[in-house]
C-alpha cells in the first residue's frame, strides 16, 4: 500500500512539531525517520497512525484520504519501544487481541496466533505474561502482535532502542527479512543512523520539524545535499573547515590559515564559480596519515576503535577527525601529516548551507 | 587506568574490641537514657492516657495495664538496645550484661512505685465507693454487708436492703457497681430501695479509698525476672520481633481487652470479673443487641441499624469507584477546556472538612426532599441523602487518585490499545482499568470504610429516625441519660469491626502490593 503525505503539519500551541512535511512511500517500501531527539519523528508516525490529527496537511493509504479515520479502521500494526504489551494479558492473549476485536473466531485466531509465535519462535512462550519475558521475548511479543492482523502498513517508533547491542543486531536483520518476506509498507523511525542506513530503501531525515532529506543511505551518505545532512549522516562524523577557493597552477585549491589541499572532484566549475568563502566536508575515512604530507598537525586524542584508531587531530586552530592504522602506533602529542583524498570533498555554501556541488 | 589501587582492592577492616572499661561507660550511658526515656514514656502514657479516657469514662484499670505494660518492656528493650550498640560485648559478656540490665530494670520499677506511692495513681490509685457489699437477689441488690464508719452506714443504709433503682433508673448489681465506681470521689447517688417491703430513696456519698494494689507491684517486678531469663535466651536474629513485639504490646493489648470485654460483666485489666470483683462473670449479654434487645428495657432494630451502614457503604464504593475512575481517566488523559480548573476545584474542595459544610448540606438536602420522587430517596433524613454526601465528600480524593494511577500508566499502551483495533471505551475498559486494579481496589476499600465508619453525616442529617447506622448507634448508647454499659459498647464496636477485619483479611494482598507502591506485572 503506498502511504502519500502532502504538507503535513503538526503544532503542539505554539511548537510546530511537524512542518509541512511531504513524502511519497511506495508500495511494500521499507522507509526509516532519521533525526536527532525532538525532531518529530515519533509525532509523525502518531499521525499516520491516527493517534494525532493534523493541523494541516492530507494524508493517503493508497487512494483513501485517512484523515480523519480513526486509528482502527486504518489497519495498521505498530511497535513501540516501550513494548506497550498489556501486562495483564498472556503472550497469548496480547497476540490475540487485535484479532479478537475484529470479532475473527477463537479458532482461527488460535491459527493464526500459533503462526505467527511461529515466525517469531516464541511458540514456548505463549501462556507466559510480559513480565515473565526477557526484552527480546517481549519485542518479539508485540511485533507479533503487530503482524498478526497482517496490517497494510507497519510502523516502528524505536523498536530496537531498549536491546542490548547484540540482540539490536539480531533483531535488525529479522525485522528486515520479514518486512521483505511480507512485503508490507513500513516506517520505521530511529535516531540510530546505523539501523536505519542498513534496513531502509530509504530514509528521510528530519530536523526541527522539517524534511532535510528523503534519499536512498547511499545517496544520503555519498552525496549529501545540506550541511546538516553531511554532519548527521555517519560515523565518526564528517569534519568541516572553512576554506576559500581558487584555481592556481596545479588545479583547482582549497585554503585557509592552516591547511592547503587540492581538490579533483567532478563539478569543480560549480565549486569555483561560488563568490566567497565555503565550508569544505571531509570525512574521517577519506583522510590518510602520511608524513609526507604538507599538512601536519598534533595528535590531541586517540580512540581505540577495534579496527581502527580515530585520532583528533589539531592543525592550527582547525581540529580534524580521521582514522589510522592501530599499527601505526600513534600517540597524543605526536605529529602527523595528514593527506585528504581530493576526489572526496564536499563543499557547502555557509549562508544557505546548501551543497555547492549535488 | 589501573586497577591496582590498593585502597580499593583491600576488604573492610574489623574494628578493633573495644576496652571493657569503654564497653561498660558505653553500656551505662546507653542504660540511664534509655532508662530515663523510658520512664517519661510510661509516665506521659499513663497520665495522658488516663485524663484522656477518664473523660469517656473508661476503666482506669486498663490505661494501668498498658502503662505498666510500657514498663515490663523496658528491660526488654534495654537488652536490646545495648546489645545493638556493643554485639561484641553481650556475646562475650551475656551474663554481666543481662546482670546490670536487670538491676536497672528493678530501679526503674522502683521508682516507677514509688512516683505511683506519691501520685495516687495505678497501684496506689484510688477507688470510689460507698463501701458495702452486695448480691444479685430477685428484686434487686440485696445488701449483705456495710462498712463500719463506711458511706453506706453514714447514710442509713442497713443490711437486707434490696436497692432497685438509682434516682429512676432500674439496676441490677452490674450496673449499680459500675455507677457507683464512675462516680466522682463526694458524688450523690439517689438509691431507690426496698425496706420491709417499703420504697425508701436514700442519696448516698461516694467516697474515694485508697487502697494498694500489691499484686500489681509484684506482678511487675515478677516481669522483670521473667524478662530478663528470657534476654537471656534470645538470640540475635530475634532482636528486630522482640523490639517490634514490645512497642506493639499495648496495641495487642487494646484489642484483646476489647475481646475479653465483650464477653465479661466487667473487666479488671484484662482479667473478666463478676460483680463483686472475682474472676468469672463471662457472660453473652453484651451480645444481647443481636437479638433486637439493647439491655432490659430497648429494643431495637439492630438488623436495620447494620443493613444502613451497609448500604450507605456500599453505594459509596460503587458510586465512587465508577465516578473516580472514570473523571480520574478524563484529567489524565484529556484536554478539555476548565481542565486545570476543575482539577485545582477538587484539591480545594478535599481539604474542606466536612463539619463546616454542615449548614450549606442541610440547605441543599432539603431542596432535594421537595423535588418529586428523588426528594423521597436522597432528601434530608433519608439514607439515600446520606450516601450522596458521603460519595460527594469521598469523591475530590478518588478522582486524584484515580488521575494519579491512571499517569503512571503509559500512553502507549492504550494507542497500541486503538491502533490494534479497539474503541475508547474498550480501551479504557479492558486495557486500562485492569492495570489500575490495585489502586481500584485501595479507593473501594477506602470508600467502603468510610462509609462503613462514617459518624458526623448520618447523626446530623438522620434525626428523628430510630433506625440510623452503626457508629450513631454507639454513640446512642454511650448517652447522658442512663448509666453506661462499657462492656455492651464494646460489643456492638466490635460487632462494626468485623466486615473490617475480614476486608483485612482477605484484601492483604492487594493492600500490600499497594503500600510496595508497585503495580503488579507491569513490564
Ligand atoms: N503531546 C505533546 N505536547 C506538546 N509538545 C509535544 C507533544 N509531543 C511532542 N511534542 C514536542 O514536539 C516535538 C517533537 O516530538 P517527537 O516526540 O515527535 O520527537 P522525536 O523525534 O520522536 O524524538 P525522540 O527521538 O526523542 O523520540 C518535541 O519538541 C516535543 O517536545
Ligand atoms: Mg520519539
Amino acid at each position: 500500500m503506498q502511504v502519500d503525505i502532502q504538507n503535513l503539519t503538526k503544532k503542539f500551541g505554539n511548537v510546530v512539531a511537524v512542518d509541512s512535511l511531504n513524502l511519497d512511500i511506495k508500495s511494500g517500501e521499507f522507509v526509516a525517520f532519521l533525526g536527532p531527539s525532538g525532531c518529530g519523528k515519533t509525532t509523525t508516525l502518531l499521525m499516520v497512525a491516527g493517534i494525532y490529527k493534523p493541523t494541516d496537511g492530507i494524508m493517503r493509504f493508497g487512494d483513501v484520504v485517512v484523515n480523519q479515520l480513526q486509528p482502527r479502521e486504518r489497519n495498521i500494526g505498530m511497535v513501540f519501544q516501550s513494548y506497550a504489551l498489556y501486562p495483564h494479558m498472556t503472550a497469548y492473549s496480547n497476540i490475540a487481541y487485535p484479532l479478537k476485536l475484529k470479532g475473527i473466531s477463537k479458532n482461527e485466531q488460535n491459527i493464526r496466533v500459533q503462526r505467527v509465535a511461529d515466525v517469531m519462535g516464541i511458540g514456548h512462550l505463549l501462556d507466559r505474561r510480559p513480565s515473565q519475558l526477557s526484552g527480546g521475548q517481549q519485542q518479539r511479543v508485540a511485533l507479533g502482535r503487530a503482524l498478526v492482523k497482517e496490517p497494510d502498513l507497519l510502523l516502528f517508533d524505536e523498536p530496537l532502542s531498549n536491546l542490548d547491542a547484540r540482540l539490536r543486531l539480531t533483531m535488525r536483520g529479522e525485522i528486515k527479512h520479514l518486512q521483505r518476506d511480507l512485503g508490507i509498507t513500513s516506517i520505521y523511525v530511529t535516531h540510530d543512523q546505523i539501523e536505519a542506513l542498513t534496513m531502509a530503501d530509504r530514509i528521510a531525515v528530519m530536523n526541527q520539524g522539517k524534511l532535510e532529506a528523503f534519499d536512498t543511505p547511499e545517496g544520503l551518505y555519498e552525496r549529501p545535499k545540506t550541511l546538516f545532512i553531511a554532519g548527521f549522516v555517519g560515523n565518526p562524523p564528517m569534519n568541516f573547515v572553512d576554506v576559500e577557493v581558487s584555481q592556481n597552477g596545479a588545479g583547482p585549491v582549497a585554503t585557509n590559515n592552516d591547511l592547503k589541499t587540492h581538490f579533483t572532484i567532478d563539478q569543480v566549475e560549480k565549486v569555483l564559480a561560488h563568490k566567497g568563502p565555503v565550508t569544505m566536508g571531509i570525512r574521517p575515512e577519506d583522510i590518510v596519515v602520511d608524513d609526507g604530507s604538507d599538512i601536519r598537525g598534533e595528535v590531541y586524542l586517540v580512540e581505540p576503535l577495534g579496527r581502527d584508531d580515530l585520532i583528533d587531530v589539531r592543525i592550527g586552530d582547525t581540529r580534524m577527525l580521521a582514522l589510522s592504522d592501530p599499527k601505526l602506533k600513534i600517540q597524543p602529542g605526536d605529529t602527523v601529516g595528514l593527506r585528504f583524498n581530493p576526489e572526496r570533498l564536499q563543499f557547502y555554501d555557509p549562508q544557505t548551507n546548501q551543497s555547492l556541488v549535488w | 587506568m589501573t586497577v591496582t589501587d590498593p585502597t580499593m582492592v583491600a576488604g573492610p577492616r574489623k574494628a578493633p574490641p573495644l576496652a571493657l572499661g569503654t564497653a561498660l561507660w558505653r553500656l551505662l550511658r546507653d542504660i540511664v537514657l534509655l532508662a530515663v526515656a523510658m520512664l517519661g514514656v510510661s509516665w506521659v502514657f499513663r497520665e495522658i492516657l488516663a485524663n484522656a479516657t477518664s473523660a469517656v469514662n473508661v476503666e482506669e484499670s486498663f490505661t494501668t495495664v498498658i502503662a505498666d505494660t510500657m514498663i515490663f518492656t523496658l528491660p526488654f528493650a534495654l537488652v536490646i538496645v545495648t546489645a545493638l550498640r556493643s554485639r561484641s560485648l553481650l556475646k562475650n559478656r551475656r551474663g554481666l550484661i543481662i546482670g546490670i540490665t536487670m538491676l536497672v530494670a528493678l530501679a526503674v520499677q522502683t521508682i516507677s512505685v514509688g512516683q505511683q506511692a506519691l501520685t495516687q495513681t495505678g497501684a496506689y490509685g484510688t477507688q470510689t465507693s460507698v463501701q458495702f457489699t452486695t448480691e444479685q437477689a430477685d428484686e434487686g441488690v440485696l445488701v449483705t454487708a456495710i462498712e463500719a464508719g463506711g458511706a453506706a452506714e453514714q447514710a442509713g443504709i442497713l443490711v437486707g436492703d434490696v436497692i432497685t433503682a438509682i434516682r429512676r433508673d432500674v439496676v441490677d448489681k452490674a450496673a449499680l457497681d459500675t455507677a457507683i465506681l464512675q462516680s466522682d470521689d463526694g458524688a450523690v447517688l439517689r438509691f431507690r430501695l426496698l425496706r420491709d417491703g417499703e420504697e425508701q430513696q436514700i442519696p448516698v456519698t461516694v467516697t474515694s479509698i485508697s487502697g494498694v494494689n500489691t499484686t500489681s507491684i509484684y506482678m511487675g517486678y515478677v516481669a522483670l525476672f521473667v524478662t530478663a531469663i528470657l534476654a537471656l535466651a534470645i538470640p540475635f536474629g530475634w532482636i528486630p520481633y522482640v523490639l517490634l513485639i514490645s512497642f506493639l504490646m499495648p496495641l495487642f493489648l487494646g484489642y484483646a481487652w476489647l475481646i475479653i470485654a465483650t464477653f465479661s460483666q466487667r473487666t479488671e485489666g484484662l482479667l473478666p470479673v463478676d460483680t463483686t470483683g472475682n474472676f468469672g462473670g463471662l457472660t453473652l449479654d453484651n451480645w444481647s443487641f443481636l437479638s433486637g434487645q439493647m439491655g432490659a428495657r430497648n429494643q431495637l432494630d439492630i438488623w436495620g441499624v447494620t443493613l444502613n451502614s451497609a448500604m450507605i457503604a456500599v453505594v459509596m464504593t460503587v458510586i465512587v469507584l465508577l465516578v473516580a475512575s472514570m473523571a480520574g481517566y478524563a484529567l489524565s488523559r484529556m484536554n478539555f477546556p476548565g481542565r486545570r480548573g476543575f482539577l485545582s476545584m477538587t484539591l480545594i474542595l478535599h481539604s474542606f472538612p466536612a463539619v463546616t459544610l454542615l449548614i450549606p448540606i442541610f440547605i441543599v438536602l432539603q431542596n432535594i426532599g421537595h423535588i418529586p420522587l428523588i426528594g423521597d430517596l436522597f432528601g434530608f433524613n433519608t439514607i439515600g441523602g446520606v450516601a450522596l454526601i458521603m460519595v460527594a465528600f469521598e469523591l475530590p480524593l478518588g478522582i486524584w487518585l484515580m488521575k494519579g494511577f491512571f499517569d503512571g500508566i503509559s500512553w502507549d499502551m492504550e494507542r497500541s490499545a486503538m491502533i490494534d483495533g479497539a474503541t475508547r471505551w474498550r480501551t479504557f475498559f479492558e486495557i486500562i482499568l485492569p492495570q489500575i486494579r490495585p489502586g481500584l481496589l485501595a479507593l473501594g476499600i477506602f470508600s467502603f470504610l468510610g462509609g462503613w465508619n462514617t459518624y458526623l453525616i448520618p447523626a446530623t442529617f438522620m434525626v428523628g429516625t430510630r433506625t440510623s447506622n452503626l457508629p450513631v448507634l454507639i454513640r446512642d448508647l454511650t448517652g447522658e441519660m442512663q448509666p453506661v454499659n462499657w462492656n455492651q459498647v464494646a460489643a456492638v464496636g466490635l460487632y462494626q469491626l468485623i466486615p473490617i477485619l475480614l476486608l483485612f483479611v482477605f484484601a492483604q494482598e492487594y493492600l500490600l502490593n499497594i503500600y510496595a507502591g508497585g503495580t503488579k506485572g507491569s513490564s
